[in-house]
């Protein structure tokens, strides 16, 4: 019971670093304003005009303009993140759209946490709990897979850093393993 | 004092002695050693006791497939391992071990009588001997044998140790790095290809380790081994993994590893695991495991001292030790000359080859001349003696099938082989078919289900230099298949052991064969006497035969057992060997620790713990938990001394007289938006949703096709297109992906798109007569007078100057809200309204209070009072059918002929005669307790409590035709009593709902 | 664990990712109401299990969250093909074909 308690009482998500446990810098990431869209691929054009990023098409894709990107994670199904002060315009940006084109764009910046893994191991460290072949995970692309028996989005941004989102209330188990095996790969063996 | 080792030999490192215990007696070894060998360069061939007769037993072999010399191996507390095979483990400073399965100690041991009963304990002796009397059974048998029974004792301390797992993607995995692995992975790496290597033993090398004389490519074969390693360990595209096992090859080329990375070192490094698990996806699999060498059957075949050529080969070329200074071998196949040599040239004297061939190449028998071996052809073994080591030797010519006189050799060690047998365990887990080779009389792989490839004495080829080819031509191979420019390169092979063998069943013999001891699972104790026996007890299957006698049922699994036993068997059933047929091979391969199976999966993240941004808050106010699905919940908040029922009763008490604060973010929530939400929710839920104006909301119930309850929830309405539902917190991902699933396959026409917000949103309800007094400071963006904000209304508006998306409802029967804001925010809005509730006395409440509150007012919990056969009208929820609805999910069946038939268990109150009597959740009810057993069952009962409003119990229950009983008196019988209790209505506490319209 | 070909994303990925979903093509009725007792409980309950060629439903649950469908061949446990929901049913001499590819 005693490293279950420890386990909580270390994770607050408010504070944005993760103490340090091997060679993979673990961090969580700051707050931003996230959305899932979802429209028909038809309609792919309006929402491009309305969030000021064309939408990649392909699942796996990102594009992204300035601070904002997106994410293609199903046929019709796109993850957005922008910065937080951004989020209203956004909303009234695809509000405007709806009665011409309906689609569904709801806020969950909350809904998930994201963290950052960076290192030369770092895809090592990931895959002690992610099934799929990480070298085909090319940067800058993502997906939605799964970590341990945690659904998460995972983004790499480089070939050495990775992010990683879950949901909010299965975060502290994702950082749990990943420090636990962070500490594996600092014990070199 | 290494008095067996021998000068020059052996790849151990002579500069670094290391001592290790044996059953307390210090012993000292190299590194490099294994416990089996430091053990016999001390002189030491007992190891163990057997299983069922507690004979003593020495090593049989050097590796893996050992079923004698198991020993428990210990490092602290926590750290012991039983069942270790000493043939595996290397030895450490420090490392203690000790034998099993003996008492008091392991030269004179008190079980060893079984051993004068063998009658007793013969095949099928679990389902013969200890059947009658009866009460034997409990007062002997179960504990006696309990007792004595187990191979080894499991440690009782929690296992300290972490292990870990991995995925791995490759090209190629190639298993076993003898010499076919080796130039399968040297070639397949050379081509650019991504290879992972790997092999049980400490170091890779295989038979090479064995056969120092062999010269490939005009090098030494250890200086090969060198250089190829070397040359592996410097390509950036080849893994190379030893101490770890390949337990089990899984659909399109899955296979487990289990790597050992901390058993062999004195202080494992701080943080790391003991073992790791790798789930390994390759392209292409060589499997070069090689073949494991045969025992002979014979009487005394397993006195300490015997053990194969091969093993005695292994120990004196890679440990440097001679496992005796007289040695006799007995053999079926020219691999046991060759050791016979090698021996002889190291110091020992062979004082004879006994082959139970009249013919052997004359190659053989002029080296075995040269060394001044006596050659037996056409000879037999019958029978060893020496109590507990092998002292002599009694061998008899056979001449036209006729035994003859016996003579007897004096030995220290006595070598066998019965041949080789190919090992395709790993073959045999992808459902390759095996077919019966009648020339290697053995079985070969056939047919194919995956992309594998199996190479060297695995498939049947012998010699070092057929080996070395072969893996190179499957290396090159597989690399080609994934489209790599390969080219199996041909080696150089002098001084190579070719040679061939023949099969037996048990040795023939001119003594009694009822009376012979020939073994044939050592680890079992199973002889060739008790598979004859099956067999004429009327087993004529293998499978059968197998679990008769649990012929290859131990941890070795049949590896040097499972071909003697087809012999045999096959003899007395009268047919061919591949007519009987082999039994299955399992993994794991080697047995496995269930700490690797486990990985990363113990204490605390044994599974996923979901906590809420409140959870915290209820951790600092002494909250006791419950686990709800993945979540954990506060269950009440006990103050002082209390128990959960002072703590429950408090916190109702609290609650309906002023205000509760609870936290329900753990209820599921979905976004239903688009054009056709509102025709989507009618088809989905059984409730008319048309009518539900924006800001208001109602009471979904969601069933299955069948017309069963699935799921509820209060929904509401945000805008015309657009509904916030909330589902049970167990049910979330449930309904979600149910309604992903009719949209994207059935309806796919309809503009409409869900999208889960469970975790967006924290959601504190207040209930209480006080409830709206709290919060109302707090609004902003909406009037909340009753009349502006009536119970069952939604807003978005802003609470404590946090969005929020506020719900009047209630799920207590008392005026309620339900206040939903972004998760980040949710701890600090319940502690803004827990502070400006000290003013209203608030109580803070858990689960348990929440279910006691809402039973009161019979409000159904689903998944507790519904157990997936129940429908809207069994629980009394007609009301919320839209039955004018053309369709909605489930609406079919609720005129089902099963559904529409009476007598159905249906939700009912109960209410005890004895009023402080709390009836047990699934206790069953009967109508009449004096009926003969078995009673005709009602039903049962789903929910109950104290309810310390009423000041008495109240329950729950489905009961048969339960809508048509109220008022009558109903039994529940339990252990000591039986209980009566009335039928009543569902709803215990204000009726009229007058509480929630504040 | 077994590889399954996503048709959507258009890639083999680990079995972990997806969640099996029952039997393919048995749509639901237009019009229930219109379905005798029997009918309707053949839709509900009535499966045909074959040792075999089996047409079943998958879903990318932690990938792109589509259902689609799959040929599976159940004695050796291995996928033939997957398609995307709504396209036709592959026909015998498909499927035929496919599992000659997968013997050889």
């Amino acid at each position: 019971m005693e490293g279950r308690m420890d386990a909580y009482a270390r994770f607050r998500p408010e504070s944005s670093t993760v103490p340090a446990s091997g060679p993979v810098a673990i961090r969580i990431l700051p707050e931003v304003a996230r959305f899932s869209l979802r429209i028909a691929p038809a309609d792919l054009g309006v929402a491009s005009e309305a969030f000021g990023v064309a939408l990649p098409g392909r699942i796996g894709e990102i594009a992204a303009f300035g601070s904002r990107r997106a994410l293609c994670l199903g046929p019709d199904e796109w993850l957005l993140h922008a910065e937080e002060e951004e989020a209203h315009v956004i909303e009234a940006a695809f509000a405007e759209r709806y009665a011409a084109t309906p689609h569904s764009l709801v806020a969950i910046g909350d809904r998930e946490i994201g963290i950052s893994l960076e290192g030369e191991e770092a895809a090592t460290l990931l895959s002690t709990g992610c099934p799929i072949d990480l070298e085909r995970l090319a940067p800058g692309t993502g997906k939605r897979t799964i970590f341990d028996s945690v659904s998460v989005v995972l983004i790499r941004e480089e070939k050495d850093r990775f992010t990683l989102e879950a949901w909010r209330s299965f975060m502290p188990h994702v950082l749990g393993l990943l420090e636990t095996a962070n500490r594996e790969l600092a014990a070199g063996l | 004092m290494s008095t067996f080792r021998v000068a020059g030999r052996g790849r151990i490192d002579r500069s670094r002695p290391i001592r290790f215990t044996f059953d307390g007696r210090t012993v000292q070894g190299y590194e490099g050693d294994t416990v089996a060998s430091a053990l016999l360069a001390n002189g030491t061939h007992l190891m163990g006791r057997s299983f069922k007769y507690h004979r003593p037993r020495g090593a049989v072999t050097a590796g893996s497939d050992e079923p004698n010399a198991l020993v428990g191996t210990r490092r602290g507390p926590g750290r012991f391992e039983p069942n270790t095979r000493a043939t595996m483990q290397e030895i450490y400073e420090g490392l203690r071990t000790e034998s099993q399965n003996r008492w008091p100690s392991l030269g004179f041991d008190v079980g060893g009588v079984n051993d004068r009963f063998y009658m007793l304990f013969s095949a099928g002796f679990y389902y013969k001997t200890f059947m009658w009397p009866r009460s034997f059974w409990d007062k002997v048998y179960e504990p006696v044998i309990r007792a004595a029974a187990g191979l080894g004792k499991p440690p009782t301390e929690p296992d300290p140790d972490r292990y870990a797992s991995r995925f791995l993607h490759c090209d190629v995995l190639v298993i076993g790095a003898g010499p076919a692995g080796l130039a399968a992975a040297l070639t397949a790496g050379r081509s650019g290809a991504k290879v992972v290597l790997v092999d049980e033993q400490s170091e890779m090398g295989g038979s090479l380790l064995s056969e120092p004389s062999v010269e490939i490519e005009g090098q030494p074969a250890w200086d090969w081994i060198a250089a190829t390693m070397a040359e592996l360990a410097s390509m950036d595209n080849v893994r190379l993994m030893n101490r770890t096992t390949a337990i089990g090859y899984y659909h399109q080329n899955m296979v487990g590893l289990c790597q050992k990375l901390t058993d062999h070192l004195p202080v494992p490094p701080e943080g790391a695991p003991r073992e790791r698990m790798w789930k390994v996806r390759a392209g292409e699999v060589v499997l070069a495991q090689g073949a494991l060498e045969r025992p002979l059957v014979f009487d005394g075949n397993d006195r300490p001292g015997v053990m194969l050529a091969g093993a005695a080969q292994t120990y004196l070329n890679r440990f440097g030790v001679l496992v005796g200074r007289r040695a006799v071998v007995v053999t079926s196949h020219d691999s046991a000359w060759y050791a016979a040599f090698d021996l002889a040239d190291a110091g020992c004297k062979v004082a004879a080859i006994v082959d139970t061939r009249a013919e052997v190449m004359s190659a053989l028998r002029e080296q075995a001349r040269v060394r001044g071996i006596e050659v037996l052809p056409s000879h037999t073994v019958t029978g060893t003696a020496g109590r507990l080591r092998v002292k002599s030797v009694r061998v008899n010519p056979v001449v036209n099938g006729k035994v003859g006189a016996a003579r007897s050799l004096d030995c220290e060690a006595l070598l066998m082989s019965g041949g080789w047998t190919p090992s395709l365990h790993l073959f045999s887990h992808t459902k390759g078919s095996l077919h019966w080779d009648e020339e290697a009389e053995a079985f070969l792989p056939g047919r194919k289900t995956e992309a594998c490839r199996i190479a060297g004495a695995g498939r049947g080829l012998w010699g070092i230099g057929k080996a070395l080819e072969d893996g190179a031509k499957a290396g090159a191979a597989a690399a080609r298949a994934l489209g790599h420019e390969a080219e199996a390169k041909s080696l150089a092979v002098a001084n190579d052991r070719e040679g061939r063998g023949v099969t037996h069943k048990e040795l023939p013999t001119d003594r009694d064969p009822g009376r012979a001891r020939a073994f044939i699972d050592f680890q079992n104790d199973v002889t060739a006497k008790d598979i004859r026996l099956a067999v004429r007890e009327g087993m004529r299957s293998i499978e059968h035969v197998k679990r008769y006698t649990t012929n290859g049922m131990a941890t070795d699994q049949g590896k040097m057992s499972n071909m003697n036993g087809l012999a045999i068997a096959a003899d007395a059933v009268g047919k061919a060997p591949p007519q009987v047929g082999l039994t299955t091979f399992r993994p794991p391969y080697t047995p496995t620790t269930f700490g690797a199976f486990a990985g990363y999966h113990r204490g605390s993240h044994f599974e996923v713990t979901r906590k809420t941004p409140i959870d915290s808050w209820a951790e600092e106010h002494g909250a006791v938990y419950e686990p709800v699905s993945l979540w954990r919940r506060a269950r009440y908040f006990p103050r002082g001394n209390e128990d959960m029922r002072a703590a429950v009763a408090r916190e109702c008490r609290m609650t309906r007289a002023s205000v509760g604060i609870f936290d329900a973010s753990t209820l599921g929530k979905i976004e239903v938006a688009g054009p056709d939400a509102v025709e989507f929710m009618n088809r989905m839920y059984t409730n008319p949703w048309t009518k539900l104006a924006a800001g208001r909301c109602r009471y979904g119930l969601l069933l299955g096709e069948d017309g069963y309850i699935r799921d509820d929830g209060v929904i509401g309405r945000l805008s015309n297109d657009r509904f916030h539902v909330t589902t049970t917190t167990g049910g979330a991902a449930r309904v979600l992906g149910m309604m992903e699933d009719y949209l994207q396959t059935e309806w796919p026409d309809l503009r409409v798109w869900v999208t889960s917000t469970t975790e967006q949103w924290a959601t504190i309800a207040l209930n209480g007569p006080n409830a709206r007094n709290l919060l109302a400071p707090f609004v902003e963006g909406q009037d909340m007078s009753d009349e502006a904000f009536p119970h069952m209304s939604v807003a978005e508006c802003t609470v404590a100057g946090f969005p929020a998306r506020l719900f009047r409802m209630s799920f207590t029967g008392e005026l309620g809200f339900e206040i939903n804001v972004p998760a980040r925010h949710g701890r600090a809005l319940w502690e803004k309204l827990w502070e400006a509730g000290q003013e209203y006395d608030i109580c803070p409440y858990g689960t348990e209070t929440m279910h006691v509150l809402r039973a009161e007012k019979g409000y159904i919990i689903v998944g507790q009072d519904t157990d997936g056969t129940v429908t809207p009208d069994d629980a009394g929820f007609g009301w919320a059918v839209g039955r004018k609805k053309p369709d909605f999910v489930g609406k079919r069946s609720l005129t089902r002929p099963d559904i529409v038939a009476p007598g159905r268990k249906q939700l009912v109150g109960l209410l005890t005669d004895e009023p402080d009597v709390v009836l047990e959740e699934g206790a069953q009810i009967v109508a009449d307790p004096d009926q003969p057993k078995p009673m005709t069952m009602l039903g049962h009962v789903t929910s109950s409590y104290w309810s310390e409003t009423l000041g008495r119990s109240i329950a729950l229950a489905l009961v048969a035709g339960g809508h048509g009983r109220e008022g009558e008196t109903l039994h529940v019988p339990m252990p000591d009593r039986t209980i009566t209790a009335k039928v009543t209505g569902t709803v215990f506490f204000d009726p009229e709902n007058t509480r929630i319209k504040l | 664990m077994l590889l399954i070909h996503c048709p959507y994303c258009e890639q083999d990925l680990p079995e972990l990712e997806f969640a099996y979903g029952g039997e393919a093509h048995i749509a639901r009725p237009a019009d229930p109401s219109a379905l005798t007792d029997e009918e309707w409980r053949d839709y509900l309950f009535i499966r045909s299990n074959p040792r075999g060629v089996h047409f079943e439903r998958w879903r990318h649950v932690h990938g792109c969250a589509r259902f689609f469908n799959a040929v599976r061949e159940t004695v050796g446990d291995k996928f033939l093909m997957t398609y995307k929901t709504g396209e036709p049913r592959p026909s015998e001499e498909e499927v035929e074909a496919r599992l000659k590819e997968l013997s050889a």
